[in-house]
């Protein structure tokens, strides 16, 4: 048999909650009919103007069209080293 | 009147055929005039899975052409009262039918049946909307899995936009041991991406490969859990209540099963 201790303990999540969660995001925008270039260039867009407020790395930040309701909201997700001294650059 | 239903997924190989097959056989063992129609002009199927290609003489491309009679190129099945099949021409494709051709069809078939049951075939292109140009109302077949949910989601969207409503959607080949141990997606996750009403759960049941082998719908045979979920799809379609039972396992057994293999 071929499990982990890790799978025995349950911690990793459940193949069918990933396909959830994945289609979920998927399909908001397949319904918003966004182009695939659209969120690759908000993504360098909103990376450029942060990238005057926090040092972080641009690869880890991970945007998302999400549905709540009858609303569609912008989900991002930006993990950042530090804050970059404002006032020092003045 | 009755009432045109066609049933469509984007996704092929979901089981709209099977589907058709079967839920055209249970509604005329049920007492209803049936009509199923294969609209997979090029690629046709319905037959063959009905154990009825022996017997096409004219297609719906000859109804079409007014070579024949709508009601001549019906084959009859002779297995049960008030079941009929208008069969695809095999050497057209769907460019060569437009849709209000049929269209015209369909409300003529519906003039004088309970059902017509409209076997699309895959995509989102020609042959779909040839397929519910005539369409009253819509049966999403899918299967629990990602691409054929994301497929049924783009069908929902175009059927709504065409005016087509109900739109109920069959969640074929659930396997309740794979939803038990996390592996598959079950109705609710379903349910909570596409937004639709579900009239019935297909589990994934042999039956449905030997019955196709055989050319005899699975629903002629009792005891198959495939049988038993169509014939309840079937009822449900003639307005019964009946309520879709939980396929889920959740025994003791299958929990101690679970423990061991969840995760996968
Ligand atoms: N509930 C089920 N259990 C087991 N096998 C199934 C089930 N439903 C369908 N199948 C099998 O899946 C295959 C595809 O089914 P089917 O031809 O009905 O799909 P389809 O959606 O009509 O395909 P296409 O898009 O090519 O027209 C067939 O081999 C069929 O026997
Ligand atoms: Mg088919």
């Amino acid at each position: 048999m071929n499990i982990s201790i890790k799978q025995l303990f349950g911690r990793k999540p459940k193949s069918s909650n990933i396909a959830k969660q994945r289609l979920k995001l998927v399909i908001t925008q397949d319904r918003l009919n966004v182009d695939d270039r659209f969120m690759t260039r908000l993504h360098h867009e909103l990376a450029e103007v942060l990238a005057k407020y926090f040092e972080f790395s641009v690869n880890s930040v991970q945007m998302s069209l999400k549905q709540e309701g009858n609303s569609y909201v912008l989900v991002a997700d930006i993990p950042y080293k530090k804050l970059h001294d404002l006032n020092a650059r003045q | 009147m009755g009432k045109v239903i066609v049933v469509t997924s984007g996704k092929g190989g979901v089981g709209k055929t099977t589907s058709t097959a079967n839920l055209g056989t249970a509604l005329a063992l049920l007492g209803k005039t049936v009509v199923v129609v294969d609209a997979d002009v090029g690629l046709r199927n319905l037959d063959i899975v009905m154990g009825l290609e022996s017997r096409i003489v004219y297609t719906s491309m000859d109804v079409i052409e007014k070579q024949c009679e709508l009601g001549k190129a019906l084959v009859k099945d002779r297995r049960v009262d008030g079941l009929t099949l208008l069969a695809a021409s095999q050497k057209n494709n769907k460019d060569d039918i437009q849709p209000e051709q049929m269209k015209a069809i369909c409300d003529k078939l519906k003039a004088s049946h309970d059902f017509v049951l409209i076997d699309s075939p895959a995509g989102i292109e020609r042959g779909f909307i040839n397929a519910s140009a005539g369409a009253d109302e819509a049966i999403i077949v899918t299967t629990p899995d990602v691409s054929a949910i994301r497929d049924a989601d783009r069908i929902i969207g175009l059927l709504q936009h065409a005016g087509i409503e109900p739109i109920n959607l069959v969640l074929n080949r659930f396997s309740p041991q794979l939803v038990g141990n996390g592996s598959m997606m079950d109705q609710e996750d379903v349910l909570d991406i596409l937004n639709i009403d579900l009239i019935g759960i297909v589990p994934e049941d042999t039956g449905v490969i030997t019955s196709t082998n055989r050319g005899i719908p699975l629903v002629y045979e009792d005891a198959s859990p495939g049988s038993q979920a169509y014939m309840r799809i079937a009822r449900r379609l003639t307005g019964q209540r009946i309520p879709i039972p939980d396929l889920e396992q959740k025994g003791f057994l299958s929990n101690i099963v679970n423990w061991f293999t969840r995760n996968r």
